[in-house]
């Protein structure tokens, strides 16, 4: 079970990677969304803002209304955010839970393939 | 934001409306006016409207039974899951790598009956068939590429209209003086297989449907799912059985037989050239739902499978657009070459065997897998069959014969046999099987390899074991000024990854 503070820690991370990767901007430049993430665990939640590709706002509790809602354990997250986990893999096997569109669901995906290819 | 049930409300959500056009949309291509035909061949006149009602019965089975499994794993790669969980992961992914093929053959079946319309409307020469095929899978692909993706109230409409147009023209051609009904119940007229050979290709005429079972994340609650897998199979069993009977009425089986356009003789014979342009215009229509969804679904499916390691990688690679571009690519490119050897050898028929055959064997794995996870998996179902278990226990049963019977079925002459159909399913089911047994271990290998030498784990380790896992209060939030607040800039409190922005 991971802290709050380790969650934060990882989304700062997420955050400073995402938007420094001029690929992943200009991919996602058409891609604002609200994400709300809820950790199973601790049932601590977040949100999360993208507007044009960037991530602009990461705050704690949910705000707005989302198109995407992604849940799972905090462990998973913390992984997820720093790159150590293939979303994809835990999303097949179930581990992941999202609502949301098809799209989205894939663009959530394509931002951790574009920063950690290797994942 | 929840509701007042507590349930999370998406921004953009489907509802059942929307689920049922996606689930009849998927379902209802032009491929499925030649599978009014095969029905017609194993039960002549209109006594097809019979097989069409029992396999519409059937497929209220099949819903049932895509409901509760919906229920138990709502995500897009629910078929993996449940598949996976009942049947083990080498026969699940076997499974699905076959079943993904019948998204290719319903590409390249749409893209050569649209090809053959267009070509036999305009009078140009047969090659010229294929330059139109070329065409329509180059829209199509380009437009993949970009990202452009039909919107769902696009979709919505496309469905709406090209069924009510088929029912339209359908009740005028019944109408028309003329015509005479042929044979309205000879169910078993030609032999008793003939019968079961007639459901089973009616059971084509929903192929699909389940497929609606992929948007259930978007669902507004788990109940549209289900209303829209026992809605669609309705709207297609009234269009289909109407269409049959407008066509058992006017136009000779002699005729359709060897069309590739039935629906366009069936305009022709009710309304003219009006009829005919008609039914051209609705023909052209069904490919936007089937090339944007059947490029979509299976795209979707190769990028997740490539990202999982099951694929090479190269099939995950994407473009500016977001999209995968090499999974796209070789869709186009086998669903072109397979419309070549539709158009080389008059062979649309086999493909409708073909996927009849398909998809009565999965119908019969997801009785399968539904009868294996009510023993083993204990989580709550939104939706659960009642007397489940004989029903799914039948379901397999049927389903497997109903499988043997078309996949039997010679697809050009009623009341002979083939295995062409059931020679190409285990050509494609071997090739699926020999990948996952010995190619599988390769490429898993070599991507276990790459994650081996890529950079090292970059989460820092725990300094000490955790006091305190409870998040900060909203006060104290608040009082930080890091949360609750836009990230400023890449150089702020975020540029120091040390730093969480919702530390208190």
């Amino acid at each position: 079970m991971a802290a709050w503070d380790e969650i934060g820690e990882a989304l700062a991370d997420y955050t400073v990677t995402c938007n420094s990767n001029e690929r992943l901007r200009k991919m996602q430049r058409d891609w604002s969304r609200v994400l709300h993430f809820i950790c199973s665990d601790t049932t601590d939640t977040f949100t999360m803002v993208v507007t044009s590709g960037e991530i602009v706002a990461t705050t704690a509790g949910h705000d707005g209304v989302p198109d995407l809602v992604v849940t799972t354990d905090s462990e998973t997250f913390c992984d997820m955010f720093w790159g150590d986990l293939n979303p994809v893999a835990k999303y097949l096997r179930g581990d992941i839970k999202v609502k949301g569109t098809q799209e989205d669901v894939m663009r959530l995906d394509a931002i951790s393939y574009v920063i950690w290819p290797d994942s | 934001m929840s509701n007042a049930t507590g349930e999370i409300q998406l921004r953009r959500s489907v509802g059942t409306a929307t689920a049922t056009a996606t689930s009849a949309g998927l379902a209802f291509a032009a491929i499925d006016y030649l599978g009014v035909v095969s029905v017609m061949a194993y039960a002549p006149g209109s006594s097809g409207v019979l097989a069409i009602f029992f396999g519409g019965l059937l497929v209220l089975l099949v819903a049932a039974v895509f409901s509760e499994l919906n229920g138990l794993y709502p995500t897009a790669a629910g078929i993996r899951i449940y598949l996976g969980r009942a049947l083990g992961n080498r026969t699940a992914l076997t499974v699905t790598f076959t079943y993904m093929t019948t998204v290719v053959l319903v590409i390249a079946a749409d893209a050569f009956l649209i090809g053959a319309a267009l070509r036999h409307v305009l009078h140009e020469p047969a090659p010229l068939a294929y330059l139109w095929i070329v065409v329509l899978l180059g829209v199509a692909t380009a437009a993949n590429l970009r990202g452009v993706v039909l919107a769902g109230w696009v979709q919505t409409i496309v469905t709406y209209v090209v069924l009510v147009s088929t029912v339209v023209i359908s009740i005028i051609a019944i109408f028309h003086v003329g015509g005479a009904f042929n044979k309205p119940l000879n169910l078993f007229g030609t032999s008793s297989f003939s019968g079961i050979q007639a459901i089973a290709f009616a059971l084509f005429l929903f192929a699909a449907f389940e497929w609606v079972t992929t948007t259930a994340e978007e669902a507004r609650r788990p109940q549209v799912i289900t209303r829209a897998l026992f809605c669609a199979p309705i709207l297609i069993w009234i269009a289909s059985s109407l269409f049959l009977v407008a066509l058992a009425h006017l136009v000779p089986f002699s005729h359709l037989h060897h069309s590739a356009y039935p629906q366009l003789l069936l305009g022709q014979a009710a309304l003219g050239t009006l009829g005919e342009i008609w039914m051209l215009a609705i023909t052209v229509l069904t490919a936007l739902n089937t090339f944007n969804g059947g490029f979509l679904v299976a795209s979707r499916f190769i990028y997740a499978a490539a990202r999982e390691g099951n694929l090479p990688r190269g099939f995950a690679r994407l473009n500016l657009a977001a999209v995968p571009w090499m999974a796209v690519s070789t869709l186009a490119i086998v669903s072109a070459v397979l419309a070549a050897v539709i158009f080389a050898t008059g062979q649309w028929l086999l493909l409708v065997a073909v996927g009849a055959t398909l998809e009565a064997g999965i119908y019969a794995l997801a009785s399968l897998s539904m009868l294996i996870l009510r023993r083993v998996e204990t989580r709550d179902r939104p939706f659960r069959v009642l007397a489940g278990t004989p029903l799914a226990t039948a379901g397999f049963v049927i389903f497997t014969l109903l499988a043997l019977a078309t996949g039997l079925a010679d697809p050009k002459a009623s009341g002979h046999f083939s295995l062409a159909p059931i020679g190409v399913i285990a050509l494609l089911a071997g090739t699926s099987a020999l990948y996952v047994r010995f190619g599988l271990p390769r490429v898993r290998a070599a991507h276990a390899a790459r994650q081996a030498t890529s950079s090292p784990r970059r989460r820092p380790p725990r300094p000490a074991p955790v006091t305190s896992d409870k998040a900060p209060s909203d006060a104290a939030l608040s009082n930080s000024g890091l949360s609750n607040v836009p990230v400023e800039s890449e150089s702020s409190v975020l540029g120091d990854p040390t730093v969480s922005p919702m530390e208190p």
